[in-house]
């Protein structure tokens, strides 16, 4: 084929990337949202479509017409009703709507697996015919590539048009700029934004639709297929549509160019690697190329610790109560992860993934949980770590002589190191949304050139382990194992904990504020991801031994999408979160049929929304509901200890625009009123009979300032008044308890005394 | 006070974040076309009164009229086409958008789409038209943010710490343009810190505390609960 030919070949899969990239921008700018589940959504249409012509033998048009029309659309308004706006209300931040769109993936993905199965199809139908016409000379274009240069050249044109000249366009921006202002404004925000996602969910169908008949229609190929072409949208920096356009059109040319080449040895197993996975290798190029992505809002998507919900743990001595509460709940953990040993041995060979898993997910939780980096990337690391430790144990890792079993696989993991490090310059000015696609895309070009690569991933042995010369039994490997994971939680126990520890939260929390302080960012970002790679790799090795072999599937980089979202569902920050997110993964996946986990990990992921800090944050916080309830059910209100009373920093004395920060939270007022005011016992300021006025020092008033306390001073006598009568009247009862209540509101009335002079004196 | 002219009225109104109860049963009444201040310390309750009467917080219990249309239930959206418009404290403009689409956006939506009314009352704006709006000073935001509630020819007009992180000269300068505004006959309800502008303008007086109402009068009663022996 000539080179013209082999260009017009291209075009097809250049203009279905176009369209899926339009899909996305359209989105992102309409909602602020990278559609990470644009790729699922895709392919839950494409299996959709299939259905209604292959089973039921629905006219193509019509099918075609249900699911653009109808289901992709449709998708789209329930994912905004139910997902994206309660999120948008209370103003969450884009890490979480990244995850929540991880969520929707993984969920797609699971409702497609427990349908359809994973296994592949190939009579995915086409819309278009199997015909074409001629361009000029003897090159023909097919149809089906006209149709679609003609679909994206539309699609393109009214959006663009719609952005750029029509009131709704700049409604379209009011909303993705401040969703709250615009609804003040009068704009319905709701609906522009469902708008929005129908746009974007339509387009995702008709990437599904067009791509399927050309390849597999596979749940998990069909939905990276997709992925990769965000390519095109990093190379738009998310916004210019015509490059996004002109970019999806440039690489499947030239991806469809190399294939005239042909070369021998390494080189040429790279060259046909390239020849069909470009887009991928574009991905990671742009990402590390493009200096800046034209992020919306205030561009801060790496703020993880919105689910991330707790800070650094106690440093200093714990009381003797919580040590021993800690202890218990880590000898209960133990003592659950040491039951498989009763087991039968098949289904301890099922727990053989716990441990494994739960290290993969641990190395996440060091580099999300605690310092704050979105990492998508584990499968790459865990699945490197396995082969390297296989190929060691073979003897042909560059010509290293083989490391007997148990010795390899650590080697293996440390061998792992320097790619985490690699892995970690990117990261080091790079946050939120493009480091997650960097990572992303390291873990797929990983997965794409090593794991199914004949070279490097056939011809494995897996020899059983042994000891000193003792073949470890069943039993003894999961002994192992959990040693393994124990030096895991070890390794996390050491980096959470002590200066180290409170500079990684710093780093999460706020990374340039940490770098103002004196924390080395740069090498604390560096030493994150290593120590994570590391402790991936040895789960990876791990999970191949659990499984007794290695298989490029297991380490797909659609796997580190589902994992992270485990991990974040079960709580980013919480190493116990971890193990048990490893557990129920396995567990369900033993008694369920296989795919089940990603249904219910999507279904949790999705309920993030109502749980922010994952499901360890919300058990928390119920165990904490419960114990108020029970305390307030069965002691008399008279009785309880005083709710504490947040602590006002006067502004005596200060500039007027630190006036009356509240101590206790965020929000001025909040937690003065907590309990209190519902429980109606609530100590009305000022109830004391303490003299009311103002310290000797105080400031001279203004006369509002005077106005003012001379009104108080008024008010509290009164009130006093009425409480001397109300105590009379009861003294016959029951004496009152005196302490408390009466000193809380000489607290709360000096406070207010003490802020009031403070607005006076900026009038 | 009476209520048979109120513009709106707050009745028991319970509302908050969260497990949070901010509000504790306030009840309010806004005179139409007059001036109202809402004042209190910070905590108060000032803001959350703001955005229980513009439908960002939702009532927990209480009723809230306008015109004596029950609108407790109404969004946000209903409400800014009824004309109840909300200046916020903070994130008053849309940051990256220009002056005009910020002018545009509210004209469009409020069927008036014509913007010069809010480039008369503050011609600065105009030299700024295609400036974004995020890169614009602290009382150049302001102004546009009132410019922008202008536009929406507003029914009541609800300004939250019109003076905050201003200097005294560019506050001066938009209580001016409100009393002007007042003036024409529109309600205006201000909740504010800077207490001596806010009472100066205003033809009723609320004070809150901590989520309830602790003094309501003119601002001549409000003077006059004053001793003798601390006024000035």
């Amino acid at each position: 084929m000539t080179s013209i030919d082999l260009a017009l070949a291209g075009i097809s899969l250049g203009a279905i990337a176009a369209l899926s990239g339009i899909g996305l921008l359209v989105t992102y700018r309409t909602n602020g949202v990278l559609n990470l589940a644009q790729g699922g959504i895709a392919t839950l249409v494409a299996y959709i479509f299939r259905e209604m012509v292959v089973e039921w033998d629905l006219p193509i048009w019509l099918a075609a017409v249900i699911a653009l029309a109808v289901v992709s659309p449709g998708i789209g308004l329930l994912l905004e009703r139910l997902v994206f706006r309660p999120l948008a209300r209370r103003r969450a931040s884009a890490a979480e709507a990244l995850v929540a769109s991880l969520g929707v993936l993984v969920l797609s993905l699971g409702i497609t697996a427990g349908i359809w199965g994973l296994g592949s199809r190939s009579d995915a139908p086409s819309i278009f015919p199997n015909s074409s016409v001629r361009v000029f000379g003897d090159s023909r274009l097919g149809v089906d590539a006209l149709a679609e240069l003609i679909m994206v050249v539309v699609f393109a044109a009214v959006i663009g048009i719609i952005a750029a000249r029509t009131a709704f366009g700049r409604q379209i921006r009011a909303v993705v700029d401040d969703r709250q202002l615009a609804e003040l404004s009068g704009v319905p925000a709701d609906k522009v934004a469902a708008a929005g996602w129908a746009a974007g969910t339509t387009m995702a169908g008709l990437t599904g639709i067009l791509l399927a008949p050309r390849f597999q229609l596979t749940p998990y190929g069909l939905t990276l297929l997709v992925l990769e072409t965000f390519a095109v949208v990093v190379a738009a920096r998310l916004s210019s549509m015509p490059v996004a356009v002109l970019t999806a059109l440039g690489i499947a040319i030239l991806q469809s160019e190399l294939k005239q080449f042909t070369l021998h040895g390494d080189a040429g197993q790279i060259l046909t690697v390239l020849q069909s996975n470009l887009f991928i290798v574009a991905l990671l190029v742009l990402l590390l190329a493009v200096p800046k992505l034209r992020e919306l809002g205030s561009g801060d998507s790496g703020a993880t610790a919105s689910f991330s919900s707790r800070g650094a743990p106690p440093s200093g001595r714990v009381s003797g109560v919580r040590l021993r509460r800690d202890y218990l709940g880590k000898l209960g953990g133990g003592a659950l992860l040491l039951a498989p040993l009763t087991f039968a041995p098949s289904d301890l060979r099922s727990a053989f993934m716990v441990p494994a898993l739960a290290l993969i997910f641990l190395s996440m939780v060091i580099v999300t949980g605690y310092s704050g980096q979105l990492s998508l990337g584990a499968a790459g690391f865990a699945g490197l770590g396995a082969l390297l430790s296989l190929k060691l144990a073979n003897g042909d890792l560059f010509g290293l002589p083989a490391i007997p079993g148990i010795a390899s696989m650590f080697v293996g993991a440390l061998f792992v190191a320097p790619i985490g490090l690699i892995t970690g310059y990117p990261a080091i000015r790079r946050r939120g949304l493009t480091l997650a696609l960097t990572t992303f895309a390291v873990g797929a070009v990983v997965s794409r050139f090593v794991f199914e690569q004949p070279t490097f991933a056939t011809g494995l042995y897996l020899d059983p382990l042994s000891l000193f010369g003792w073949e470890l039994s069943e039993k003894a490997f999961y002994v192992f194992e959990l040693l393994c994971l124990g030096f895991g939680l070890l390794v996390v126990r050491n980096l959470h904990h002590g200066r180290l520890g409170r500079a990684l939260l710093a780093l999460r929390d706020h990374s340039e504020g940490a770098a103002a302080v004196g924390v080395d960012v740069r090498n604390l970002k560096l030493l994150a991801f290593t120590v994570s790679s590391v402790v991936a790799g040895l789960g990876g090795t791990l999970l191949v031994h659990s499984s007794y072999s290695f298989s490029a599937d297991d380490f797909a980089p659609l796997q580190s999408l589902l994992w992270f979202t485990a991990v974040v569902v079960f709580g980013a920050d919480s190493a116990a979160g971890a193990i048990v997110a490893a557990a129920f993964m396995v567990t369900i996946d033993v008694l369920a049929p296989a795919g089940s986990s990603t249904l219910a990990i999507g279904i949790l992921a999705l309920a993030l929304g109502w749980m922010p800090g994952g499901l360890a944050s919300a058990v928390r916080g119920l165990l904490r509901l419960l114990a108020q309830y029970l305390a307030d059910s069965f002691v008399d209100p008279n009785q309880r200890a005083p709710r504490p009373v947040p602590v006002r920093i006067s502004a005596v004395g200060h500039l007027p625009a630190t006036t009356g920060i509240t101590g206790s939270t965020g929000i001025p007022g909040i937690g003065s009123t907590l309990g209190a005011a519902r429980a109606g016992h609530y100590a009305r300021w000022p109830l004391s009979g303490n003299q009311l006025g103002l310290p000797a020092d105080a400031p001279r008033l203004t006369p509002f300032g005077a106005s003012l306390v001379a009104m108080v001073q008024q008010y509290a006598a009164a009130q006093t008044a009425v409480g001397r009568q109300q105590r009379a009247a009861g003294a016959g009862g029951a004496p009152r308890p005196a302490g408390p209540q009466p000193s809380r509101a000489g607290a709360g009335a000096g406070a207010g005394a003490a802020t009031h002079p403070a607005e006076g004196g900026r009038a | 006070m009476t209520t048979a002219t109120a513009e709106l009225e707050l009745t028991g109104a319970r509302a908050g974040y969260g497990t949070v109860e901010v509000l504790h049963g306030l009840d309010l009444a806004i005179p139409a076309g007059k001036v109202t201040a809402l004042l209190g310390a910070n905590g108060a309750g000032k803001s959350t009164t703001l955005r229980v009467l513009s439908g960002l917080i939702p009532l927990r219990a209480g009723t809230l009229t306008w015109r004596g249309e029950d609108i407790t239930r109404l969004s946000t959206v209903d409400r800014a086409r009824r004309g109840l418009m909300l200046v916020p404290d903070e994130r008053a403009v849309f940051a990256t958008l220009s002056v005009r689409d910020n002018l545009q956006i509210i004209a469009e939506a409020s069927g008036h789409p014509d913007i010069t009314p809010a480039l008369e009352s503050f011609p600065r704006l105009r030299e700024r038209l295609t400036q974004r709006a995020g890169s614009m000073s602290g009382g150049e935001r302001r102004m546009l943010a009132l410019a922008r509630a202008l536009l929406a020819r507003p029914s009541v007009l609800m300004v939250d710490e019109l003076s905050l992180g201003l200097s005294p000269k560019v506050a001066a300068d938009l209580f001016g343009w409100l009393a002007t505004v007042a003036a024409s006959g529109t309600t205006v309800l201000l909740a504010d810190q800077y207490t001596e502008q806010a009472l100066a303008m205003a033809d009723l007086v609320y004070v809150l505390h901590r989520g309830e109402r602790s003094f309501v009068g003119t601002p001549a009663e409000f003077a006059g609960g004053t001793p003798a022996g601390a006024s000035a």
